[in-house]
């Protein structure tokens, strides 16, 4: 029994053209035992960035409140919106501090420069290594399975349209041959001036 | 003490829909570089923002504190901080500086306003001693006590939505401050209010607070010239 394996679930995001999609499953389980079908792992964090947090769940939401309070400092003292490239940074300060004890999540950061709206994706390890690339990033138990869907699925330059159905397909496919992730799925899709939130109904099971 | 009643004024008012700060900026200097963007009012978390009289860099510490222990309280109880318990912390950790440590006190003194779901829209003054008090309108700062008195002829606490109150703060800015005419340069207005389920702080804009002036003196010089009509009238 892994604990990183202990909840499940599952996060992706990709990047498009001026746009970024993030999506996971909503499953909240105790090893075998389903406990809940709506447990999102995706928090925003401003209005035009988002964070993914699959893992152990209690950390999922640690982590989340840890990050918003750092967050929030930082916009009441600069008086402006943080970068998605800082927000990683932070991230993984955050996630270092607990280096001989760690959170047991892999975060994903999607989001849009709030001056530049430039879309950015990343994603980091337990202890807080980054990886940004400019493609797609996956997090989660069924991690080599969204990456098979991911590399045979996204192309550059994807449209929003085109991107929630890339992403989606993605997640639902993968999420369907692991055990403990699945019932359910969330999207984002950001664009500079709006975000879609979707559910998706998938096998729930 | 001395500092802040030399400093810029301050005052608050209570609406039925919302509160609001109004401060008069006192470093308007040709040469000063307009860097940032709020100069006296301070927004330290979703339901709550402030107004500083006194000494600028002691202000900043403790603007800084107030955000950090709102933060915290949220943190932990994942809820935003009552008002007055924002307050009185802060105050707990002035009343200190009083009484230990061969310290000095904080030279500021402190009006919040603030929303919170148990006693609604709140506001609250504090001093360098750490007592603190919540009003329903008052004012800090340079000749705040002319204001006092100006505020409490003309307050009504019932019925006063914002848009009125806001005229009632431009009316009691201009006639206690010292300089001649009241420019949008000079004020900064904030206002709190609900939108919905969350709270709403909006920081004027330039062009707003000059509407606002604009206003005011119109219905000042039509004031005064329906009291020369009426004199005039009565003469003859």
């Amino acid at each position: 029994m892994s604990i990183m394996s202990y909840n499940g679930g599952d996060v992706i995001a990709m990047m498009g053209k001026n746009c970024v999609a993030i999506a996971c499953d909503r499953r909240f389980g105790i090893q075998a035992q389903t406990v809940s079908t709506d447990f999102d792992k995706i928090f925003e964090m401003g209005p035009k960035l988002f964070v993914g947090l699959p893992g152990l769940a209690t950390d999922t939401q640690t982590v989340a409140q840890r990050l918003k309070f750092r967050l929030n400092l930082y916009t009441l003292r600069e008086n402006r919106a943080m970068k998605p490239k800082t927000f990683m940074s932070v991230v993984s300060n955050l996630l270092y501090e607990k280096r001989f004890g760690p959170y047991f999540i892999e975060p994903v950061v999607a989001g849009l420069d709030p001056k530049t709206n430039e879309p950015f994706i990343c994603s980091l390890d337990l202890i807080g290594c980054p990886m940004v690339t400019d493609d797609f990033v996956v997090s989660g138990t069924a991690s080599e399975q969204m990456y098979g869907m991911c590399e045979s699925l996204w192309q550059p330059d994807l449209g929003p349209d085109d991107l929630f159905e890339t992403i989606s397909q993605a997640l639902m496919n993968a999420v369907d041959r692991d055990a403990v992730s699945g019932w359910g799925a969330k999207g984002y899709v950001i664009e500079a001036d709006k975000v879609t939130i979707k559910t998706l109904k998938a096998r729930m099971d | 003490m001395e500092a802040i009643g030399h400093a810029g004024t301050c005052l608050g008012i209570i609406a039925e829909d919302g509160v609001l700060l109004a401060a008069e900026r006192r470093n308007v200097h040709k040469l000063l570089d307009e860097g940032y963007f709020s100069d006296k009012i301070y927004k330290l978390h979703d339901n709550m923002a402030c107004s500083v009289a006194g000494i600028t860099s002691d202000a900043n510490v403790l603007t800084n504190e107030l955000r950090l222990i709102a933060q915290r309280y949220s943190l932990q109880y994942q809820e935003p901080i009552p008002c007055e318990q924002l307050v009185s912390w802060l105050c707990d950790i002035k009343q200190a500086y009083t009484q230990y440590g061969g310290l000095r006190p904080f030279g500021v003194s402190i009006l919040y306003m603030g929303w919170d779901k148990h006693y609604g829209f709140q506001l609250y003054q504090s001093d360098p001693s750490g007592n603190y008090g919540g009003w329903k309108a008052t004012c800090i700062g340079n000749n705040s006590s002319a204001a006092i008195s100006m505020l409490k002829q003309e307050y009504k606490s019932e019925g006063v939505k914002l848009a009125e109150a806001m005229k009632l703060a431009v009316k009691v800015l201009s006639k206690s401050l010292d300089i001649t005419k009241l420019t949008h340069e000079k004020v900064e207005l904030a206002t709190l209010t609900r939108d919905g389920n969350s709270c709403k702080i909006t920081i004027m804009t330039a062009t707003d607070v000059q509407k606002l002036i604009d206003e005011y003196e119109a219905d000042e010089a039509k004031a005064s010239a329906e009291k020369k009509e009426k004199e005039k009238a009565s003469k003859s």
